[in-house]
Protein backbone atom coordinates (compact mmCIF):
# COMPACT_ATOMS: atom_id res chain seq x y z
CA UNK A 1 0.00 0.00 0.00
CA UNK A 2 1.59 3.32 -1.14
CA UNK A 3 2.04 6.16 1.70
CA UNK A 4 0.29 9.46 0.35
CA UNK A 5 2.73 12.37 0.78
CA UNK A 6 3.02 15.67 -0.83
CA UNK A 7 6.60 17.12 -1.64
CA UNK A 8 7.18 20.67 -2.97
CA UNK A 9 10.35 21.34 -5.05
CA UNK A 10 11.45 25.28 -3.67
CA UNK A 11 14.12 25.03 -7.21
CA UNK A 12 11.13 24.69 -8.95
CA UNK A 13 8.13 26.43 -8.04
CA UNK A 14 7.31 29.44 -9.54
CA UNK A 15 4.55 31.18 -7.12
CA UNK A 16 2.06 30.63 -10.36
CA UNK A 17 -0.26 29.54 -7.98
CA UNK A 18 -2.01 27.07 -10.48
CA UNK A 19 -2.25 24.58 -7.32
CA UNK A 20 -4.19 26.88 -5.30
CA UNK A 21 -6.06 27.52 -8.23
CA UNK A 22 -6.65 23.76 -9.44
CA UNK A 23 -7.56 22.80 -5.84
CA UNK A 24 -10.20 25.89 -5.53
CA UNK A 25 -11.88 24.87 -8.61
CA UNK A 26 -11.89 21.21 -8.48
CA UNK A 27 -13.36 21.06 -4.96
CA UNK A 28 -15.40 24.48 -5.40
CA UNK A 29 -14.04 25.32 -1.65
CA UNK A 30 -15.73 28.33 -0.35
CA UNK A 31 -14.47 31.85 -0.32
CA UNK A 32 -12.34 32.67 2.89
CA UNK A 33 -11.15 28.86 2.78
CA UNK A 34 -7.71 27.95 1.45
CA UNK A 35 -6.92 24.50 1.32
CA UNK A 36 -3.55 25.18 -0.18
CA UNK A 37 -1.51 28.73 -0.60
CA UNK A 38 1.80 29.74 -2.17
CA UNK A 39 4.15 31.55 0.30
CA UNK A 40 7.43 32.94 -0.84
CA UNK A 41 10.32 33.94 0.85
CA UNK A 42 12.45 37.06 -0.09
CA UNK A 43 9.65 37.84 -2.41
CA UNK A 44 10.73 39.91 -5.67
CA UNK A 45 14.51 40.40 -4.80
CA UNK A 46 17.97 37.87 -5.97
CA UNK A 47 17.34 34.63 -3.34
CA UNK A 48 13.47 34.44 -3.49
CA UNK A 49 12.18 31.07 -3.30
CA UNK A 50 8.28 29.71 -3.42
CA UNK A 51 6.80 26.84 -1.72
CA UNK A 52 3.40 25.48 -1.94
CA UNK A 53 1.94 24.41 1.14
CA UNK A 54 -1.45 22.61 2.31
CA UNK A 55 -1.95 19.90 4.60
CA UNK A 56 1.20 17.22 4.39
CA UNK A 57 -0.72 14.10 6.05
CA UNK A 58 1.41 14.27 8.77
CA UNK A 59 2.62 10.47 10.45
CA UNK A 60 2.07 11.56 13.99
CA UNK A 61 -0.41 14.36 12.97
CA UNK A 62 -0.78 16.61 15.59
CA UNK A 63 -4.65 17.69 15.15
CA UNK A 64 -5.16 13.96 15.75
CA UNK A 65 -3.97 13.94 19.39
CA UNK A 66 -5.53 17.31 20.02
CA UNK A 67 -8.72 17.10 18.49
CA UNK A 68 -11.09 16.86 21.71
CA UNK A 69 -14.13 14.93 19.52
CA UNK A 70 -11.43 12.44 17.89
CA UNK A 71 -13.11 13.59 14.84
CA UNK A 72 -9.91 12.72 11.94
CA UNK A 73 -8.84 9.39 11.28
CA UNK A 74 -6.06 8.29 8.49
CA UNK A 75 -6.63 6.11 5.45
CA UNK A 76 -4.53 2.87 4.38
CA UNK A 77 -2.43 5.14 2.28
CA UNK A 78 -1.76 7.83 5.29
CA UNK A 79 -4.31 10.49 4.30
CA UNK A 80 -5.34 12.24 7.39
CA UNK A 81 -9.21 12.92 6.93
CA UNK A 82 -11.50 14.17 8.82
CA UNK A 83 -15.37 13.63 9.85
CA UNK A 84 -17.06 17.04 9.41
CA UNK A 85 -20.06 15.90 11.24
CA UNK A 86 -18.37 15.13 14.33
CA UNK A 87 -16.17 18.53 13.99
CA UNK A 88 -17.14 20.73 16.69
CA UNK A 89 -15.22 23.68 15.45
CA UNK A 90 -12.95 24.36 18.39
CA UNK A 91 -10.27 25.61 16.63
CA UNK A 92 -7.43 23.19 18.42
CA UNK A 93 -6.47 21.47 15.13
CA UNK A 94 -5.35 25.11 13.73
CA UNK A 95 -3.34 25.67 17.33
CA UNK A 96 -1.51 22.64 16.74
CA UNK A 97 -0.75 22.24 12.77
CA UNK A 98 2.80 23.20 12.20
CA UNK A 99 1.39 24.04 8.34
CA UNK A 100 -1.26 25.92 9.14
CA UNK A 101 -3.32 23.39 6.83
CA UNK A 102 -7.01 23.50 8.95
CA UNK A 103 -9.30 26.39 7.86
CA UNK A 104 -12.27 27.36 9.22
CA UNK A 105 -15.20 29.19 7.37
CA UNK A 106 -15.85 31.93 9.95
CA UNK A 107 -13.82 33.47 12.49
CA UNK A 108 -17.07 34.34 15.35
CA UNK A 109 -17.57 35.77 17.92
CA UNK A 110 -18.31 33.26 20.92
CA UNK A 111 -15.73 31.25 19.51
CA UNK A 112 -18.25 30.20 15.98
CA UNK A 113 -15.94 29.07 13.50
CA UNK A 114 -18.05 26.98 11.94
CA UNK A 115 -16.64 23.23 10.73
CA UNK A 116 -12.86 22.98 10.11
CA UNK A 117 -12.04 22.46 6.37
CA UNK A 118 -8.63 21.15 5.15
CA UNK A 119 -6.72 19.30 1.95
CA UNK A 120 -8.11 16.02 1.91
CA UNK A 121 -5.13 15.01 -0.95
CA UNK A 122 -8.26 14.66 -3.29
CA UNK A 123 -9.26 11.75 -1.20
CA UNK A 124 -13.06 12.82 -0.07
CA UNK A 125 -14.45 11.81 3.63
CA UNK A 126 -15.94 9.28 5.63
CA UNK A 127 -19.17 9.42 3.33
CA UNK A 128 -19.51 6.60 0.62
CA UNK A 129 -17.56 7.30 -2.69
CA UNK A 130 -18.73 9.85 -5.06
CA UNK A 131 -21.60 10.07 -3.00
CA UNK A 132 -23.66 13.83 -3.15
CA UNK A 133 -22.62 13.92 0.77
CA UNK A 134 -18.79 13.52 0.31
CA UNK A 135 -18.92 16.12 -2.97
CA UNK A 136 -20.71 18.84 -0.87
CA UNK A 137 -18.40 18.30 2.45
CA UNK A 138 -14.80 17.68 1.06
CA UNK A 139 -15.05 17.78 -2.31
CA UNK A 140 -14.15 15.45 -4.96
CA UNK A 141 -12.91 12.01 -4.38
CA UNK A 142 -9.90 11.77 -7.22
CA UNK A 143 -8.13 9.51 -5.58
CA UNK A 144 -10.97 6.49 -5.63
CA UNK A 145 -11.31 7.57 -9.44
CA UNK A 146 -7.56 6.59 -9.27
CA UNK A 147 -6.21 10.21 -9.70
CA UNK A 148 -3.60 11.90 -7.63
CA UNK A 149 -4.35 15.03 -6.28
CA UNK A 150 -5.09 18.18 -8.89
CA UNK A 151 -2.72 20.86 -7.29
CA UNK A 152 0.25 18.33 -8.17
CA UNK A 153 -1.38 17.60 -11.31
CA UNK A 154 -2.33 20.96 -12.82
CA UNK A 155 2.12 21.77 -11.35
CA UNK A 156 2.94 23.61 -14.74
CA UNK A 157 6.74 23.32 -13.44
CA UNK A 158 6.09 19.60 -11.87
CA UNK A 159 7.35 21.54 -8.95
CA UNK A 160 4.81 20.14 -6.57
CA UNK A 161 4.29 16.30 -6.21
CA UNK A 162 1.62 14.35 -4.75
CA UNK A 163 1.54 10.60 -4.78
CA UNK A 164 3.37 7.83 -2.96
CA UNK A 165 5.91 8.46 -0.74
CA UNK A 166 8.39 6.15 -2.84
CA UNK A 167 8.13 7.20 -5.90
CA UNK A 168 7.91 10.82 -5.47
CA UNK A 169 11.29 10.62 -3.30
CA UNK A 170 12.56 9.21 -6.64
CA UNK A 171 12.01 11.65 -9.01
CA UNK A 172 13.42 14.00 -6.04
CA UNK A 173 16.71 12.00 -5.95
CA UNK A 174 17.02 12.06 -10.07
CA UNK A 175 16.32 15.64 -10.11
CA UNK A 176 18.37 16.53 -7.53
CA UNK A 177 21.60 14.22 -8.94
CA UNK A 178 20.95 15.49 -12.20
CA UNK A 179 21.04 18.95 -11.33
CA UNK A 180 23.33 19.01 -8.35
CA UNK A 181 21.88 21.19 -5.89
CA UNK A 182 18.17 21.78 -4.20
CA UNK A 183 18.70 18.53 -2.21
CA UNK A 184 16.33 20.32 0.64
CA UNK A 185 13.03 18.18 1.03
CA UNK A 186 10.57 21.10 2.50
CA UNK A 187 8.50 20.09 5.81
CA UNK A 188 9.19 16.17 5.53
CA UNK A 189 10.67 15.90 8.86
CA UNK A 190 8.40 18.25 10.60
CA UNK A 191 5.19 16.26 8.68
CA UNK A 192 6.86 12.42 8.15
CA UNK A 193 9.12 12.07 11.01
CA UNK A 194 13.11 11.83 11.10
CA UNK A 195 14.47 9.02 8.57
CA UNK A 196 14.41 5.49 10.70
CA UNK A 197 17.57 3.66 11.46
CA UNK A 198 19.96 5.99 10.36
CA UNK A 199 18.96 5.84 6.35
CA UNK A 200 19.62 9.05 4.36
CA UNK A 201 16.38 11.56 3.67
CA UNK A 202 14.63 10.96 0.64
CA UNK A 203 17.67 13.13 -1.20
CA UNK A 204 20.72 13.78 -0.35
CA UNK A 205 20.83 15.92 2.44
CA UNK A 206 17.35 16.00 4.95
CA UNK A 207 16.31 19.40 5.29
CA UNK A 208 16.78 21.51 8.04
CA UNK A 209 12.85 21.80 8.20
CA UNK B 1 -0.67 74.79 -30.93
CA UNK B 2 3.45 73.82 -31.05
CA UNK B 3 4.53 76.16 -29.03
CA UNK B 4 2.28 75.35 -26.13
CA UNK B 5 3.51 71.44 -26.58
CA UNK B 6 7.36 72.66 -26.04
CA UNK B 7 6.16 74.61 -23.58
CA UNK B 8 4.53 71.64 -21.60
CA UNK B 9 7.26 69.62 -22.65
CA UNK B 10 10.03 71.78 -21.02
CA UNK B 11 7.86 71.63 -18.17
CA UNK B 12 7.63 67.58 -17.60
CA UNK B 13 11.35 67.60 -18.42
CA UNK B 14 11.78 70.24 -15.34
CA UNK B 15 10.02 68.10 -13.25
CA UNK B 16 11.51 64.68 -13.67
CA UNK B 17 14.99 66.05 -13.58
CA UNK B 18 13.96 67.88 -10.04
CA UNK B 19 12.23 64.23 -9.18
CA UNK B 20 15.84 62.50 -10.45
CA UNK B 21 17.97 64.72 -8.70
CA UNK B 22 15.97 64.54 -5.73
CA UNK B 23 16.20 60.51 -6.22
CA UNK B 24 19.75 60.55 -6.33
CA UNK B 25 20.35 62.75 -3.26
CA UNK B 26 18.16 60.50 -1.26
CA UNK B 27 20.30 57.50 -2.47
CA UNK B 28 23.72 58.91 -2.16
CA UNK B 29 22.34 59.89 1.59
CA UNK B 30 21.72 56.39 2.20
CA UNK B 31 24.05 54.36 0.14
CA UNK B 32 27.64 53.65 0.12
CA UNK B 33 29.28 55.00 -3.28
CA UNK B 34 28.49 52.82 -6.48
CA UNK B 35 32.04 50.80 -6.20
CA UNK B 36 31.26 49.36 -3.02
CA UNK B 37 27.73 48.65 -3.87
CA UNK B 38 27.08 45.00 -1.60
CA UNK B 39 23.93 42.77 -1.98
CA UNK B 40 23.58 44.13 1.76
CA UNK B 41 22.31 47.73 0.91
CA UNK B 42 19.90 46.87 -1.69
CA UNK B 43 18.33 43.57 -0.01
CA UNK B 44 17.15 42.46 3.51
CA UNK B 45 19.84 40.64 5.27
CA UNK B 46 18.19 37.27 4.49
CA UNK B 47 17.67 37.34 0.70
CA UNK B 48 21.38 39.59 0.65
CA UNK B 49 22.79 36.31 2.77
CA UNK B 50 21.06 33.83 -0.04
CA UNK B 51 22.51 36.00 -2.98
CA UNK B 52 25.88 35.78 -1.80
CA UNK B 53 25.68 32.05 -0.49
CA UNK B 54 24.22 31.75 -4.24
CA UNK B 55 26.58 32.65 -5.83
CA UNK B 56 29.63 31.20 -3.65
CA UNK B 57 27.84 27.98 -3.57
CA UNK B 58 25.64 27.92 -6.01
CA UNK B 59 22.82 25.33 -4.73
CA UNK B 60 23.31 26.21 -0.70
CA UNK B 61 19.73 27.31 0.11
CA UNK B 62 20.43 27.58 3.97
CA UNK B 63 19.83 31.19 4.15
CA UNK B 64 16.18 30.27 2.70
CA UNK B 65 15.40 27.23 4.58
CA UNK B 66 16.27 28.86 8.50
CA UNK B 67 13.60 31.72 6.74
CA UNK B 68 11.25 28.62 6.56
CA UNK B 69 11.77 27.78 10.23
CA UNK B 70 11.59 31.59 11.08
CA UNK B 71 8.06 31.50 11.96
CA UNK B 72 8.00 35.05 10.30
CA UNK B 73 5.52 35.95 8.41
CA UNK B 74 6.59 36.13 4.39
CA UNK B 75 4.91 37.10 1.36
CA UNK B 76 1.47 35.14 0.24
CA UNK B 77 -1.80 36.08 -1.39
CA UNK B 78 -3.97 34.23 1.14
CA UNK B 79 -5.57 36.61 3.68
CA UNK B 80 -5.81 33.83 6.20
CA UNK B 81 -4.73 34.41 10.04
CA UNK B 82 -0.28 33.97 9.49
CA UNK B 83 -0.69 32.49 6.15
CA UNK B 84 2.62 33.77 5.31
CA UNK B 85 4.52 31.54 8.11
CA UNK B 86 5.46 28.17 6.68
CA UNK B 87 6.08 25.86 9.91
CA UNK B 88 5.04 27.27 13.19
CA UNK B 89 6.71 24.65 15.83
CA UNK B 90 4.61 26.19 19.01
CA UNK B 91 1.64 23.77 17.89
CA UNK B 92 3.68 20.62 18.74
CA UNK B 93 5.09 22.01 21.86
CA UNK B 94 1.29 23.38 23.44
CA UNK B 95 0.54 19.60 22.57
CA UNK B 96 2.81 18.16 24.05
CA UNK B 97 2.05 20.06 26.86
CA UNK B 98 -1.68 19.42 26.81
CA UNK B 99 -1.89 15.62 26.05
CA UNK B 100 1.06 14.87 28.24
CA UNK B 101 1.02 17.36 31.11
CA UNK B 102 -1.99 19.41 31.57
CA UNK B 103 -4.37 16.45 30.95
CA UNK B 104 -2.79 13.40 33.31
CA UNK B 105 -1.70 16.42 35.91
CA UNK B 106 -4.96 17.54 35.74
CA UNK B 107 -6.84 14.84 36.00
CA UNK B 108 -4.66 13.50 38.69
CA UNK B 109 -5.27 16.47 40.44
CA UNK B 110 -9.31 17.22 40.15
CA UNK B 111 -10.14 13.50 41.25
CA UNK B 112 -7.21 14.03 44.22
CA UNK B 113 -10.01 16.54 45.26
CA UNK B 114 -12.60 14.66 45.01
CA UNK B 115 -11.24 11.32 46.51
CA UNK B 116 -9.73 13.89 49.49
CA UNK B 117 -13.32 15.05 50.11
CA UNK B 118 -14.85 11.55 50.29
CA UNK B 119 -12.16 10.49 52.46
CA UNK B 120 -13.17 12.90 54.65
CA UNK B 121 -16.95 12.82 54.98
CA UNK B 122 -15.78 8.67 55.64
CA UNK B 123 -13.63 9.95 58.16
CA UNK B 124 -15.49 12.59 59.86
CA UNK B 125 -19.03 12.60 58.58
CA UNK B 126 -20.80 15.83 58.30
CA UNK B 127 -20.05 18.85 60.81
CA UNK B 128 -22.74 18.49 63.37
CA UNK B 129 -24.10 21.46 64.68
CA UNK B 130 -23.25 20.56 68.63
CA UNK B 131 -25.85 22.89 70.72
CA UNK B 132 -29.41 22.22 69.77
CA UNK B 133 -31.19 24.69 67.44
CA UNK B 134 -32.60 27.86 68.97
CA UNK B 135 -35.37 27.53 66.50
CA UNK B 136 -34.03 32.10 66.04
CA UNK B 137 -32.72 32.72 62.74
CA UNK B 138 -30.23 35.18 61.68
CA UNK B 139 -30.50 36.92 57.97
CA UNK B 140 -26.85 35.89 56.59
CA UNK B 141 -26.89 36.94 52.79
CA UNK B 142 -29.64 39.04 51.49
CA UNK B 143 -31.54 38.67 48.41
CA UNK B 144 -28.72 40.38 46.38
CA UNK B 145 -26.28 38.19 47.72
CA UNK B 146 -27.80 35.06 47.05
CA UNK B 147 -28.63 35.97 43.68
CA UNK B 148 -25.34 36.94 42.73
CA UNK B 149 -23.10 33.92 44.90
CA UNK B 150 -25.59 31.38 42.35
CA UNK B 151 -25.26 32.97 39.43
CA UNK B 152 -21.53 32.53 39.85
CA UNK B 153 -22.20 28.47 41.26
CA UNK B 154 -24.63 27.96 38.47
CA UNK B 155 -22.90 29.49 35.81
CA UNK B 156 -19.44 27.87 37.24
CA UNK B 157 -20.79 24.34 37.45
CA UNK B 158 -22.19 24.48 33.71
CA UNK B 159 -18.43 25.59 32.18
CA UNK B 160 -16.69 22.89 34.57
CA UNK B 161 -18.92 20.22 33.65
CA UNK B 162 -18.65 21.20 29.73
CA UNK B 163 -15.04 22.18 30.50
CA UNK B 164 -14.31 18.40 31.79
CA UNK B 165 -15.93 16.89 28.68
CA UNK B 166 -13.68 19.22 25.94
CA UNK B 167 -10.45 18.03 28.37
CA UNK B 168 -11.47 14.42 29.40
CA UNK B 169 -14.14 13.55 27.36
CA UNK B 170 -12.05 11.85 24.54
CA UNK B 171 -10.57 9.55 27.04
CA UNK B 172 -13.30 8.86 29.79
CA UNK B 173 -16.64 9.75 28.26
CA UNK B 174 -16.33 8.75 24.03
CA UNK B 175 -15.18 5.09 24.64
CA UNK B 176 -18.43 4.32 27.10
CA UNK B 177 -21.01 6.62 24.45
CA UNK B 178 -19.22 6.30 21.20
CA UNK B 179 -18.27 9.47 18.43
CA UNK B 180 -21.80 10.05 17.41
CA UNK B 181 -23.15 11.14 20.81
CA UNK B 182 -19.87 12.19 22.42
CA UNK B 183 -19.63 14.56 19.25
CA UNK B 184 -23.13 15.91 19.48
CA UNK B 185 -22.90 16.57 23.27
CA UNK B 186 -19.46 18.58 23.02
CA UNK B 187 -20.50 20.05 20.18
CA UNK B 188 -23.62 21.40 22.59
CA UNK B 189 -21.36 21.42 25.64
CA UNK B 190 -18.59 23.59 23.40
CA UNK B 191 -21.42 26.19 22.31
CA UNK B 192 -22.79 26.51 26.12
CA UNK B 193 -19.52 27.23 27.57
CA UNK B 194 -18.53 29.78 24.75
CA UNK B 195 -21.69 32.04 25.80
CA UNK B 196 -22.29 31.35 29.38
CA UNK B 197 -18.43 31.92 30.04
CA UNK B 198 -19.28 36.10 29.87
CA UNK B 199 -21.79 36.08 32.44
CA UNK B 200 -20.21 33.95 34.79
CA UNK B 201 -16.78 36.87 34.12
CA UNK B 202 -19.44 39.52 35.27
CA UNK B 203 -20.64 37.27 37.84
CA UNK B 204 -17.02 36.82 39.36
CA UNK B 205 -16.43 40.80 39.32
CA UNK B 206 -19.97 41.43 40.96
CA UNK B 207 -19.39 38.51 43.44
CA UNK B 208 -15.80 40.46 44.39
CA UNK B 209 -17.21 43.71 44.72
CA UNK B 210 -20.25 42.47 47.24
CA UNK B 211 -17.84 40.35 49.15
CA UNK B 212 -14.80 42.11 49.74
CA UNK B 213 -15.31 43.60 52.21
CA UNK B 214 -16.12 41.13 54.72
CA UNK B 215 -13.37 38.76 53.53
CA UNK B 216 -10.39 41.08 54.15
CA UNK B 217 -8.17 39.08 56.46
CA UNK B 218 -7.78 39.77 59.85
CA UNK B 219 -5.25 38.63 62.87
CA UNK B 220 -8.19 36.35 63.74
CA UNK B 221 -8.19 34.00 60.61
CA UNK B 222 -4.38 33.43 61.48
CA UNK B 223 -5.64 32.04 64.91
CA UNK B 224 -8.19 29.74 62.51
CA UNK B 225 -5.72 28.32 60.30
CA UNK B 226 -3.52 27.28 63.30
CA UNK B 227 -6.28 25.47 64.90
CA UNK B 228 -6.83 23.75 61.17
CA UNK B 229 -10.03 25.57 61.37
CA UNK B 230 -11.55 22.96 63.56
CA UNK B 231 -12.01 20.26 60.69
CA UNK B 232 -9.58 18.02 62.32
CA UNK B 233 -10.48 18.10 65.93
CA UNK B 234 -13.67 18.68 67.84
CA UNK B 235 -12.40 22.55 69.00
CA UNK B 236 -14.35 25.34 68.62
CA UNK B 237 -12.84 27.70 66.08
CA UNK B 238 -14.77 31.27 66.25
CA UNK B 239 -14.35 33.43 62.72
CA UNK B 240 -16.06 36.39 62.03
CA UNK B 241 -18.73 36.35 58.91
CA UNK B 242 -15.77 34.16 56.82
CA UNK B 243 -13.60 31.94 58.41
CA UNK B 244 -9.41 31.74 57.06
CA UNK B 245 -10.82 28.93 54.60
CA UNK B 246 -13.58 30.80 53.27
CA UNK B 247 -11.22 33.77 52.99
CA UNK B 248 -8.16 31.88 50.76
CA UNK B 249 -11.62 30.72 49.11
CA UNK B 250 -12.55 34.28 48.09
CA UNK B 251 -9.27 35.54 47.11
CA UNK B 252 -7.43 32.42 45.17
CA UNK B 253 -10.52 30.68 43.73
CA UNK B 254 -12.62 33.79 43.32
CA UNK B 255 -10.31 36.84 42.42
CA UNK B 256 -6.96 35.54 40.85
CA UNK B 257 -7.99 32.02 39.52
CA UNK B 258 -12.02 33.81 38.68
CA UNK B 259 -10.23 36.66 36.83
CA UNK B 260 -7.45 34.77 35.00
CA UNK B 261 -9.96 31.87 33.63
CA UNK B 262 -12.15 34.81 32.51
CA UNK B 263 -9.59 37.23 30.85
CA UNK B 264 -7.90 33.45 29.18
CA UNK B 265 -10.94 32.48 28.32
CA UNK B 266 -12.35 35.72 26.85
CA UNK B 267 -9.44 35.56 24.64
CA UNK B 268 -10.10 32.09 23.11
CA UNK B 269 -13.59 33.00 23.10
CA UNK B 270 -13.27 36.00 20.39
CA UNK B 271 -11.17 34.13 17.41
CA UNK B 272 -12.81 37.14 15.14
CA UNK B 273 -10.35 39.83 16.31
CA UNK B 274 -7.80 36.98 14.13
CA UNK B 275 -4.96 36.70 17.33
CA UNK B 276 -2.43 34.83 16.23
CA UNK B 277 -2.02 31.00 17.26
CA UNK B 278 1.01 31.57 19.62
CA UNK B 279 -1.02 33.70 21.98
CA UNK B 280 -4.11 31.45 21.49
CA UNK B 281 -1.87 28.49 22.79
CA UNK B 282 -0.86 30.18 25.93
CA UNK B 283 -4.53 31.27 26.65
CA UNK B 284 -5.43 28.00 26.28
CA UNK B 285 -2.47 26.33 28.41
CA UNK B 286 -3.33 29.20 31.06
CA UNK B 287 -6.93 28.69 30.78
CA UNK B 288 -6.65 24.47 31.48
CA UNK B 289 -4.38 25.18 34.41
CA UNK B 290 -6.45 27.96 36.09
CA UNK B 291 -9.60 26.21 35.96
CA UNK B 292 -8.50 22.44 36.81
CA UNK B 293 -6.84 24.17 40.08
CA UNK B 294 -10.54 26.13 40.59
CA UNK B 295 -12.42 22.90 39.91
CA UNK B 296 -10.50 20.89 42.60
CA UNK B 297 -10.65 23.92 45.03
CA UNK B 298 -14.68 24.21 44.45
CA UNK B 299 -14.73 20.79 44.99
CA UNK B 300 -14.05 21.49 48.39
CA UNK B 301 -15.92 24.59 48.78
CA UNK B 302 -18.88 22.41 47.15
CA UNK B 303 -18.27 19.63 49.74
CA UNK B 304 -18.46 21.97 52.74
CA UNK B 305 -21.32 23.91 51.65
CA UNK B 306 -23.49 21.36 51.28
CA UNK B 307 -22.96 17.80 52.75
CA UNK B 308 -20.25 18.41 54.68
CA UNK B 309 -21.35 21.02 57.07
CA UNK B 310 -24.82 20.60 58.40
CA UNK B 311 -26.74 23.69 58.07
CA UNK B 312 -24.29 25.69 56.18
CA UNK B 313 -26.31 25.24 52.94
CA UNK B 314 -29.72 26.97 54.78
CA UNK B 315 -28.05 30.28 55.01
CA UNK B 316 -26.98 30.28 50.79
CA UNK B 317 -30.30 28.91 49.94
CA UNK B 318 -33.12 30.90 52.21
CA UNK B 319 -30.81 33.20 53.51
CA UNK B 320 -30.78 32.59 57.17
CA UNK B 321 -29.04 30.54 59.79
CA UNK B 322 -29.92 29.66 62.93
CA UNK B 323 -28.31 31.02 65.52
CA UNK B 324 -27.16 28.06 66.99
CA UNK B 325 -25.55 27.65 63.91
CA UNK B 326 -23.76 31.21 63.25
CA UNK B 327 -22.49 30.78 67.49
CA UNK B 328 -20.73 27.43 66.18
CA UNK B 329 -19.10 28.23 62.91
CA UNK B 330 -18.82 32.27 62.77
CA UNK B 331 -18.94 33.40 66.85
CA UNK B 332 -17.33 36.69 66.20
CA UNK B 333 -19.87 37.89 63.54
CA UNK B 334 -22.82 36.13 65.99
CA UNK B 335 -21.33 38.68 68.86
CA UNK B 336 -21.52 41.33 66.63
CA UNK B 337 -24.79 41.16 65.39
CA UNK B 338 -26.46 40.45 68.82
CA UNK B 339 -24.05 43.77 69.86
CA UNK B 340 -25.86 45.59 67.70
CA UNK B 341 -29.38 43.69 67.66
CA UNK B 342 -29.15 42.86 71.88
CA UNK B 343 -33.20 42.71 71.51
CA UNK B 344 -32.82 39.49 69.53
CA UNK B 345 -31.85 37.42 71.95
CA UNK B 346 -34.85 36.42 73.39
CA UNK B 347 -38.18 36.04 70.94
CA UNK B 348 -39.19 35.09 67.59
CA UNK B 349 -39.06 31.86 66.29
CA UNK B 350 -39.82 32.03 62.46
CA UNK B 351 -37.28 34.14 59.92
CA UNK B 352 -37.07 37.74 60.85
CA UNK B 353 -38.10 40.26 57.40
CA UNK B 354 -35.08 41.07 55.60
CA UNK B 355 -32.83 44.02 56.15
CA UNK B 356 -33.95 43.41 60.06
CA UNK B 357 -31.17 41.41 61.34
CA UNK B 358 -28.80 42.31 58.14
CA UNK B 359 -25.39 41.11 58.34
CA UNK B 360 -23.95 43.55 55.97
CA UNK B 361 -25.30 46.92 57.84
CA UNK B 362 -24.34 45.49 61.32
CA UNK B 363 -20.88 43.83 60.28
CA UNK B 364 -18.29 46.63 60.43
Amino acid sequence: MARMKFLCDAERCIECNGCVTACKQEHEVPWGVNRRRVVTINDGVPGERSISVACMHCSDAPCMAVCPVDCFYKTDEGVVLHDKDLCIGCGYCFYACPFGAPQFPQAGAFGLRGKMDKCTFCAGGPEKDHSEDEWKKYGRNRLAEGKLPACAEMCSTKALLGGDGDVVADIYRNRVLKRGRGAEVWGWSSAYGAPKGGSQAPAAAPAKS
Amino acid sequence: MSHSRTALRRLAGCLVGLLLSAACAGVSAQNPPPGQQTFDSVLNPNAAEQAKRQQQQPGNNAPVWREVRSEKEHYTTDRGVEAGVLIQSGGETWRQRRNNQLIPVGGALFLAALAACALFFWWRGPLRVKSPPTGRKMLRFNTFERAVHWTVAITFTILALTGLIMLFGKAVLLPVIGHTLFAWLTNLGKNVHNFVGPVFSVGVLLLFVTFVRDNLPSVKDAVWFAKGGGLFSDVHVPSGRFNGGEKVWFWIGVLVLGVTVSASGLFLNFPNFLQGRESMQWANIIHVVATVVMMSMAVGHIYIGTIGSEGALDGMKTGYVDEAWAREHHEYWYDEIKQKMPNRDTGSTGPVPAGALHAKETNT
